[in-house]
C-alpha cells in the first residue's frame, strides 16, 4: 500500500535533487517514508535522499519499490501550483502510480525496478568539514564556471577555499573560520572537482539554507543538507578529479 | 605521463614552441560561412577559385546529360532560395558523380574534375513551394528521389557562369546559370524514399531512419531530404544541401546513439588509425559510458588554416547527456558521430570515442563532410590495436601524431575526463 498527500513544492524538490544525476530513479517506500539511492550513468555522482513520513499531510505505506521516471514525473509536477496538494496512490492492480492534482487525475506508469541495481556506498575517511551558506558557496561556483570545468576546495584550520583556474584567468573564495556556521579540521585537505557536478549538487539549496561539506585529500567530497523543512535530508557524493603529472 | 612528455622528439618540442605566438585562426570556426574576417567574400574559397583549371565555359543556352541525379537547394536569401539540377554535359551512368560514398579511393584531383563538370541549374521558389505545380519544381524533386541517372535537358536564361564552387560541407560543384526551362525522362524512383515521400503522415525523423535502416546511401537520404520529400505534408519544405547534410547526420546520430548508451562498455581500449587526403585520423574508443569528441589540428597552410603560422586546434564535444547548442567546429562533428554510432550499433557496444585529426599541408581544399564520414567510417572497418589503459593508447597516438600528446589533451574534454575523474568505485575499500 501507497497512499500519500504532500505538498507538491516537496516532490518538486526531490526531482530537482535527483534529476540532474538520473532519468529514472527507484523510490524506496516504507513505513517511515521515502529513500532513493543512485548514482549517474558516469559513476561519477551518487544521491542519497530521505524524506520521512513527517513531511507528508498524510501517509500510510508498507514496504515496497516503485520506478519513476523523473522527466515524467517532472511534468505532472508543473501542472502542480506552488502549494498545492498532491496525492499519491500506487494502484497494484494496474502497477500505475495515480497523481491527484485538484481534480486532475494522472495516471502514470511505472518502471521495472528490477534493471536498477542498489548502489553501495563507499566508505570514506573524510577528515575535515566545514558548514557553509549555500548563497556564499554559489557565488563561487557561478564564478568559477566561467573560467574553468574543473574547482579545487579545500579546508583547513582557519578557513574554506574555492579556486578555480582557467587558462588566463582565475577564481578565489575564502571564507575565514567568521564567516562559516562550522568548521573543523585537523589539518590542511584539498581536492578537485568538476564544476557542471558540483554546481548541480549545491543549486537546489534555499540561499539562506547551510550546506555540510565534508573533504579530505584527492578523495570524493560529501555534501549534506535538508530540505521540506527538515524533514529530508540530501547526502550527495562526487567523485574527485586528479590531475597526476 | 612524465615519461612521454620526456619522449616528446624533437620535432615535437619544435611544434610546442611554435604554439605560443600563434593567431588562433578564425577560419577554423568559420569556413567561408560566417565572415568572421569581416572580408564580404571568403579569401580562402576564392583563392581555389583562382587556382583551379578554367573549364572552358559551356557556349550554349541548351544542356543535355544525364544527371547523376543530382540536385542543389542554396541557402542565400533564405527563404527564397535557388533550387534546381545539376547536369554534367554527358551521357550513361554518370551515379559516381554524386556518390560521395564511392570516392575515398580517388584523389582529390578527380574529385575536383569530375564535380568540375556539373552544371548547376537555379530556379528561386520559396521554400515552403515544394509541392508547387511548376514544373521545374516537379522535375527537381523527381531527380532528387530517382534510384538511377535520369536524362535531363535544360533550358538558361543565360550561358552558365563560372568555374567551380567550393564550399565548407558541400561536394564541390561547376558553372551555374538561371533555369528558363527543365524537361526530364521517366525517373525510377528508389522504392523506399518514395513510400515515405507519399506518407504525409510520417515525420521526418521516422521516415529517415526508416530509409536508413533499408540501406539506403546517406547522399540518396539527404538529396530527397533538401527537396522536401519527408515529414508531415504542411511542414515539408525544401533544406539547403548544407543544411540538410548536417541535420541528415545529426538525426540519425541521436537515433544510434539511444541505443549506443544502453550497450555494454567494450572490453578493451581501441585505437583506429588512417590517413586519407594527407589527414590523419585516430579513433580512440575506451571502455566507458558514452562520450564524444572530435578534435581538429589544421596545419598552416592547410584549407582552414591559411595564413597562420601556428597549429590551430578545435574541438567540440559532448558527454552522456549530449549537447544542445551546435557544435563549433560544424558539420564533420555530426557526421563523424554518425560513423561511430555505426560501428558501436553493429558491435551492440558503448564506448568513450575521442577523434583526433591532423590535417597536414596536402590537405588544401574544402571538399565537403562527406570525407569526414567515410573516412572515419573506412578507418573503423579496418583491424584496430588494444591497449588495457587509455595511458597506453596515447603513448600510441603520440608515435602516430606530430602534435605532442600535451597538447591533444589539453585541447581534450573527453581525454581529461578519461584521466583525470575518477569514479566512486575507486573508492571503494575492498
Amino acid at each position: 500500500m501507497f497512499n500519500t498527500k504532500i505538498k507538491s513544492d516537496i516532490i518538486k524538490g526531490v526531482i530537482d535533487v535527483t534529476s540532474p544525476l538520473v532519468n529514472e530513479a527507484k523510490f524506496n517506500i516504507s513505513s517511515k517514508g521515502i529513500s532513493i539511492r543512485a548514482v549517474d550513468p558516469a559513476h561519477v555522482a551518487m544521491v542519497d535522499l530521505e524524506l520521512k513520513s513527517t513531511a507528508f499531510e498524510e501517509y500510510n505505506a508498507d514496504d515496497m519499490e516503485l520506478g519513476i521516471d523523473l522527466d515524467k514525473l517532472n511534468g505532472i509536477m508543473k501542472l502542480a501550483n506552488t502549494g498545492d496538494l498532491v496525492t499519491m496512490e500506487y494502484d497494484e492492480e494496474s502497477n500505475r502510480l495515480i497523481v491527484k492534482i485538484g481534480n486532475l487525475v494522472r495516471r502514470m506508469g511505472l518502471l521495472d525496478t528490477a534493471g536498477m541495481p542498489d548502489s553501495k556506498v563507499p566508505h570514506l575517511d573524510l577528515p575535515a568539514k566545514a558548514m557553509v551558506k549555500a548563497s556564499e558557496l554559489s557565488k563561487g561556483v557561478r564564478a568559477s564556471e566561467a573560467v574553468s570545468d574543473h574547482l579545487a576546495l579545500s579546508v583547513d584550520k582557519d578557513s574554506f577555499e574555492l579556486f578555480a583556474e582557467g587558462d588566463t584567468d582565475t577564481v578565489n573564495l575564502k571564507l575565514p573560520k567568521t564567516l562559516l556556521l562550522e568548521l573543523h579540521a585537523p589539518g590542511k585537505f584539498k581536492s578537485l572537482f568538476s564544476i557542471d557536478y558540483f554546481s548541480n549538487m549545491i543549486k537546489p539549496v534555499k540561499s539562506d539554507d547551510p550546506i555540510s561539506i565534508n573533504i579530505g585529500n584527492d578523495n570524493p567530497i560529501r555534501v549534506e543538507f535538508d530540505f521540506a523543512e527538515k524533514h529530508g535530508h540530501v547526502t550527495y557524493l562526487l567523485a574527485p578529479r586528479i590531475e597526476s603529472e | 605521463m612524465g615519461d612521454l612528455v620526456q619522449n616528446a622528439t624533437k620535432s615535437q618540442k619544435k611544434l610546442l614552441a611554435v604554439e605560443k605566438k600563434q593567431s588562433p585562426s578564425v577560419c577554423a570556426l568559420c569556413r567561408g560561412t560566417k565572415f568572421l574576417c569581416g572580408k564580404n567574400r571568403c579569401p580562402v574559397i576564392i583563392r581555389y577559385h583562382s587556382k583551379t583549371k578554367v573549364k572552358s565555359l559551356l557556349n550554349t543556352l541548351r544542356l543535355e546529360g544525364a544527371s547523376p541525379p543530382s540536385v542543389f537547394v542554396g541557402r542565400i536569401g533564405y527563404p527564397k532560395v535557388a533550387i534546381g539540377p545539376m547536369i554534367p554535359p554527358v551521357m550513361g551512368d554518370t551515379s559516381e558523380i554524386d556518390t560521395p560514398e564511392r570516392w575515398l579511393e580517388r584523389t582529390l584531383d578527380d574529385i575536383v574534375d569530375f564535380r568540375s563538370q556539373l552544371v548547376r541549374g537555379k530556379f528561386t521558389v520559396n521554400v515552403t513551394d515544394v509541392e508547387s505545380p511548376h514544373r521545374i519544381v516537379e522535375f527537381t524533386r523527381e531527380l532528387a528521389l530517382s534510384k538511377n541517372a535520369v536524362f535531363t535537358d535544360a533550358m538558361f536564361t543565360k550561358k552558365p557562369y563560372g568555374r567551380i564552387a567550393f564550399y565548407d560541407e558541400v561536394q564541390p560543384h561547376g558553372p551555374s546559370a538561371p533555369l528558363k526551362t527543365l524537361d526530364i525522362t521517366n525517373p525510377k524512383y528508389e522504392q523506399c524514399i518514395e513510400k515515405a515521400y507519399y506518407d504525409t503522415d510520417l515525420k521526418a525523423r521516422a521516415a529517415i531512419l526508416d530509409i536508413y535502416k533499408n540501406g539506403v546511401l546517406i547522399s540518396k537520404i539527404q538529396r530527397a531530404f533538401s527537396v522536401g520529400a519527408f515529414g508531415v505534408k504542411k511542414n515539408r519544405r525544401f533544406v539547403p544541401t548544407r543544411w540538410s547534410i548536417t541535420a541528415v547526420d545529426s538525426t540519425l546520430s541521436e537515433e544510434l546513439m539511444k541505443k549506443t548508451k544502453e550497450y555494454p562498455f567494450i572490453n578493451e581500449v581501441r585505437a583506429y588509425y588512417l590517413n586519407q587526403f594527407d589527414n590523419r585520423w585516430i579513433v580512440l574508443m575506451v571502455p566507458s559510458e558514452w562520450q564524444y569528441e572530435l578534435i581538429e589540428a589544421w596545419y598552416p597552410n592547410t584549407t582552414w588554416n591559411p595564413y597562420g603560422t601556428g597549429i590551430s586546434i578545435f574541438n567540440s564535444y559532448e558527454f552522456y547527456d549530449g549537447r544542445t547548442t551546435y557544435a563549433e567546429i560544424g558539420g564533420c562533428y555530426y557526421a563523424a558521430r554518425l560513423a561511430v554510432n555505426e560501428l558501436l550499433n553493429k558491435e551492440r557496444r558503448q564506448a568513450a570515442v575521442v577523434i583526433l585529426r591532423e590535417a597536414h599541408p596536402g590537405y588544401i581544399m574544402p571538399i565537403g563532410v562527406w570525407n569526414v564520414r567515410e573516412s572515419i567510417r573506412c578507418a573503423l572497418s579496418q583491424p584496430y590495436r588494444k591497449f588495457s589503459t587509455v595511458q597506453e593508447s596515447l603513448v600510441y597516438v603520440s608515435k602516430i601524431m606530430d602534435i605532442p600528446l600535451q597538447r591533444w589533451i589539453r585541447n581534450s574534454a573527453v581525454l581529461k575526463n578519461q584521466l583525470y575523474q575518477r569514479k566512486l568505485e575507486d573508492f571503494i575499500v575492498r
